[in-house]
C-alpha cells in the first residue's frame, strides 16, 4: 500500500533471515502522521511486532533501518537514518542514528526501511539492488573488520552497513559502520552479528518525489546558507569539530576526569579541538548531504583517516588521566575498525580503572597507563582474558565486582562524555532518557548549560524540567525527522555568541536565560494549534510540509515530539521499567564533584517530580490517560 | 520520454558501462535495452554509441561527441556547499572535494576531474544549492589544471 504522502516511498521490506522469505511490511498513513518517520516509527513497529520480555539477543528480535521523510531529499544534514532494535545493551529500547550514505541509498532504492528478522544458520549479507533483493553467502567475509568489509563486500559505489569483529562476537556495545560514520549507541551491532547478518548492500536508482519541489528547493537553500552563516554550525564546528567544546567543558566542571570523579582535567588544553586543528588535523569532512562539516581527518602513518570526537578524546583521554592525543586517535581508528562504540568503551575502560585503584577487580586498566590499551580494547572485541566482562558493560561490571555507587551508567548504558554534577540539567537528561545514559536523547542540555554561547545557571535546579523537556522533544523529532541533531544548534540566535566577554553581561544573560523557564513551561503546556507558526531558525516542520504535504509547524512539531518520546517510553514501561531506573549512580546524587560547595551534586529528587508532572505522567513515571488522549495515543494500552 | 535502442545496436555494451543511472540491460552482442522508468534522458550513451543506435526522448537520433567535446558541470565555488551529494551521484567518480589550500581552511567544494566525467547531468540535477550548471569547457585538460590550482 503506497502511502498518499510524498517523501516516502510507501514500501518496507521485511526479510526473514530463518526463513529466507522476503516480504513487505504495511505501514498506515496514520502512522506516518503520527510518527513521522526514524526512531518514532521503528518504536511503534517494534511495540506492535515483539512481544514484552524476549531476549535481544534471540531470534525473536527484530532489527529494523529505518529513513526519514526528509532523507536523501538534499536538505542540509538529511542523510540521517536510524537503526533500531530491542538493545541488547540496556533492555530497553534501542535505537541509532548515523549519517552514511545507506539511508540514501536505500531510499533511492524504493524502500522506507528494512526490517530483519529471525537468524540465519551461516553468515550472510543482504543485497539490494532497486526491487531485487537477495540474501547471500557471507562465510567468506566474516571476521574481516569494518573497513574490510566495506571494501570486499558488494559493488564499489553501493552503500554498505556492515558490522565488525564486535558485532559478530556480539560485544554489548557494537557499532553499524556505514563509511566513517557509526550505528554506536544501544549494541545495534551484536543484534546484527546475533543474526548472523554481515552487511547490508544497497544500491538505487529511483527518485524521491516531493510534494512541493519548487518551494522545498527554496527553502532548503536559505536554510543552507543559514547554516552556513551561522557562528557555531558554519564557524566554529566546521573549524574545531566536536572537541571544540573540550576547554569550555573543563572550566565549568563538566568534563569527565578520573572516571567521573572530577570535572575539570589539568591538561585539557592538550585533548582539545583547537589543538587538535592546528597540529594534526589535514582537513575537515562531513556526511553525505551536510554543509556543516564537523568530522576529522587525520593522518596515521601515512593514510588519511577519520578523526577523534570530543567523546573519544575525552573518555580515552581526561576520563583515564592520558594526556597523549595521537595515542587516542590511533585508539579511535581501532575502535572503529574493531566496531565498538568509543562513548560505551571509554567508560568502561574508566570505570575498569577505578575497580582496579579500589582493589576491587584486577582489570589491567590503570589511570594514566597507555601502553596496554590498544591491547585491551583488541581483546574486548574479540571477548578474550578480562575483556570478556568488559564486553558486557559497565552495568555488569558492578554487579559482578561491586562498585555500584560509582558505576557510571542509566538503564545499563554507560554515560557519555559530560559530567552531570557540573550541569545538573544535564544528570536530568541522562537520569530520564529512554535508551539510557545518553547525552542526545537526554536533551544536550549541555548547550545552555556549559558549551554555548550563552548558559543557563548550571545549578539552577527549578529551571531545567522545563528545558530539558524542550530540548528532548524538539531533538527527537529533529532526529525522527531525519536531520542531524547539531542543525538544531541554529535555534540559538548568532547574535547570542557575540555577546562581549564581560561579567556584567554575562551575568545578565544567564538570569533572563535561566528565568525564562516559566515561558518554557508555559509553552510546553500550550496546545499545538496556537503554535501554528514557522519559527525561521527552525526551518525542519517546513520542509518537512514541503517534503510530504503534511500540515506541520512548529506547535504540530513539538507535539510529535513528545507523543515520540512518550511512546518510547510506554515501550520502556512494557519492558518492566520503571521510576526507580530513572535515576543516576550515588555518585552524582549524593557526592559533591566540589568538596565544600554543596550546590555541585544534581538534585534529581528535587527535579523528577516536576519533570514527569510538565509530561503529563504521573509520579510513578507512567503516563496518565488523559496525556495519552492529547498526544493521540489512545490505542497504545501497556 | 526515455532514450530508446534501435536495431542498429551491435550489443557491444560501451552504453551499459556509462549509464550513470544503470539503466541499460542486454548480453553481449546481442541488442540492449533501456529500462524507461529508470532513465533520465541524459543521452550519454547515445554520445557513446559508435553505430548511433540511439534515439532521444524525441525520437531523433542522438549524434556521437567526443567525451571531450561534451557539456560538462561547472561548479560555482561560493555557492558549493561541499555536502558531497554530486560526488554520491556520480558512477564515473569524478567529483571529490576540493583539498584546503592552507590548514583551517572552510572554502572546499566540489572538483570535477574533466577527463573521467562523462558529461550526464546528475549531479547539476541533483545539487540543492544550484551551485552546478552545464557548460561547455575550453580546454578540458587545462580547465583540470587549473581547478586543482585554484
Amino acid at each position: 500500500m503506497a502511502s498518499k504522502y510524498k517523501g516516502y516511498t510507501g514500501k518496507m521490506l521485511d526479510i526473514n533471515l530463518t526463513t529466507g522469505k522476503i516480504g513487505t511490511y504495511e505501514i498506515s498513513d496514520r502512522d506516518r502522521e503520527r510518527f513521522i518517520g526514524g526512531r518514532f516509527l521503528t518504536t511503534k513497529i517494534l511495540w506492535d511486532e515483539l512481544a514484552a520480555g524476549i531476549d535481544p539477543l534471540s531470534p525473536d528480535n527484530i532489527m529494523i533501518v529505518m529513513t526519514s521523510p526528509l532523507t536523501g531529499t538534499g536538505a542540509p544534514s538529511s542523510s540521517r537514518f536510524d537503526i533500531s532494535a530491542k538493545s541488547p545493551l540496556t533492555g530497553a529500547i534501542g535505537h541509532s542514528n548515523s549519517g552514511g550514505n545507506f539511508g540514501m541509498h536505500l531510499k533511492r532504492a524504493g524502500w522506507d526501511g528494512i526490517i530483519i528478522r529471525g537468524k540465519s544458520d551461516h553468515p550472510v549479507y543482504i543485497d539490494i539492488v532497486d526491487d531485487k533483493v537477495q540474501i547471500l553467502d557471507a562465510t567468506k567475509f566474516w571476521g574481516l573488520n569494518t573497513e574490510e568489509a566495506q571494501h570486499a563486500i558488494g559493488e564499489k559505489n553501493a552503500a554498505k552497513l556492515v558490522i565488525g569483529p564486535a558485532g559478530e562476537n556480539l560485544v554489548k556495545y557494537s557499532i553499524i559502520a556505514c563509511q566513517d560514520r557509526a550505528h554506536g549507541r544501544s549494541g545495534m551491532g551484536a543484534v546484527m552479528g546475533s543474526k548472523n547478518l554481515k552487511a547490508l548492500v544497497t544500491r538505487g536508482t529511483k527518485k524521491i518525489e516531493l510534494y512541493d519541489p519548487e518551494g522545498f528547493k527554496k527553502t532548503i537553500r536559505k536554510w543552507i546558507k543559514m547554516l552556513k552563516g551561522h557562528p557555531a554550525t558554519g564557524d566554529m564546528a566546521p573549524k574545531y569539530g566536536t572537541s571544540g567544546f573540550l576547554i569550555s567543558l573543563s572550566k565549568h566542571h563538566a568534563l569527565p576526569t578520573k572516571n567521573f570523579s572530577s570535572g575539570t582535567y589539568k591538561d585539557a588544553i592538550m585533548l582539545t579541538g583547537q589543538t587538535l586543528a592546528e597540529t594534526r588535523l589535514v582537513k575537515n569532512a562531513g556526511c553525505m548531504s551536510c554543509p556543516i562539516r564537523c568530522a576529522r581527518v587525520v593522518n596515521i602513518n601515512g593514510r588519511e583517516v577519520k578523526g577523534p570526537e570530543y567523546e573519544i578524546l575525552c573518555l580515552l583521554g581526561s576520563n583515564l588521566l592520558i594526556n597523549d592525543m595521537d595515542a587516542i586517535i590511533q585508539w579511535n581508528y581501532e575502535l572503529d575498525l574493531l566496531g565498538i562504540d568509543s562513548i560505551s568503551v571509554g567508560t568502561v575502560m574508566g570505570f575498569a580503572a577505578e575497580l582496579q585503584e579500589k582493589g576491587l577487580w584486577n582489570s589491567e586498566v590503570v589511570f594514566g597507563k597507555k601502553d596496554n590499551i590498544s591491547q585491551i580494547l583488541r581483546s574486548i572485541a574479540y571477548r578474550e582474558g578480562v575483556g570478556n566482562d568488559m564486553a558486557e558493560g559497565v552495568r555488569y561490571m558492578s554487579e559482578k565486582y561491586g562498585g555500584k555507587e560509582f558505576a557510571p551508567q542509566v538503564k545499563g548504558m554507560e554515560l557519555a562524555a559530560y559530567e552531570p554534577r557540573g550541569a545538573v540539567g544535564h544528570g536530568l537528561g541522562y537520569a530520564t532518557a529512554n535508551r539510557g545514559a545518553c547525552h542526545l536523547d537526554g536533551g544536550y542540555m549541555i548547550y545552555f548549560e556549559a558549551t554555548g554561547p550563552a548558559t543557563l545557571d548550571p545549578y539552577h535546579y527549578r529551571s531545567k524540567p522545563g528545558f530539558t523537556i524542550l530540548d528532548q522533544n524538539l531533538l527527537a523529532a529533529i532526529s525522527a525527522g531525519g536531520n542531524c541533531l547539531f542543525t538544531s544548534w541554529t535555534f540559538l540566535p548568532g547574535i547570542l555568541f557575540k555577546i562581549p566577554n564581560s561579567r556584567i553581561a554575562s551575568w545578565i544573560t544567564t538570569r533572563v536565560l535561566t528565568y525564562s523557564w516559566i515561558t518554557i513551561d508555559l509553552l510546553l503546556g500550550l496546545p499545538p494549534s496556537l503554535l501554528a507558526i514557522h519559527l525561521p531558525m527552525l526551518p525542519h516542520p517546513k520542509a518537512l510540509t514541503q517534503a510530504t504535504g503534511m500540515k506541520m509547524h512548529f506547535g504540530k512539531f513539538l507535539q510529535m515530539g513528545a507523543r515520540g518520546y512518550t511512546m518510547e517510553k510506554l515501550y520502556n514501561l512494557r519492558e518492566g521499567f520503571t521510576a526507580k531506573d530513572d535515576t543516576l549512580p550515588k555518585r552524582f546524587t549524593d557526592e559533591e564533584q566540589i568538596p565544600g560547595n554543596k550546590k555541585s551534586k544534581v538534585p534529581l529528587g528535587k527535579m523528577l517530580p516536576k519533570y514527569y508532572s510538565i509530561r503529563g505522567w504521573d509520579q510513578n513515571g507512567v503516563p496518565t490517560a488523559k496525556t495519552l488522549k492529547k498526544l493521540d495515543l489512545e490505542d497504545i494500552r501497556i | 520520454m526515455a532514450h530508446t535502442i534501435t536495431e542498429a545496436c551491435i550489443g557491444c555494451g560501451a552504453c551499459k558501462k556509462v549509464c550513470p543511472n544503470l539503466a541499460i540491460t542486454g548480453e553481449l552482442k546481442s541488442l540492449h535495452y533501456i529500462d524507461a522508468a529508470k532513465c533520465i534522458d541524459c543521452s550519454v550513451c547515445g554520445m557513446t554509441c559508435t553505430k548511433e543506435a540511439v534515439l532521444d526522448q524525441n525520437g531523433k537520433v542522438v549524434p556521437r561527441i567526443k567525451i571531450a567535446d561534451r557539456m560538462k558541470p561547472i561548479v560555482n565555488k561560493q555557492e558549493c556547499s561541499a555536502c558531497f551529494l554530486c560526488a554520491d551521484f556520480c558512477r564515473v567518480n569524478a567529483i571529490k572535494i576540493s583539498e584546503p589550500t592552507y590548514r583551517g581552511d572552510l572554502n572546499t567544494y566540489a572538483e570535477i576531474n574533466f577527463t573521467k566525467c562523462v558529461g550526464c547531468g546528475l549531479c547539476a540535477s541533483n545539487c540543492p544549492m544550484g551551485a552546478i550548471t552545464m557548460g561547455k569547457v575550453e580546454k578540458p585538460a587545462v580547465a583540470a589544471k587549473e581547478n586543482a590550482v585554484a
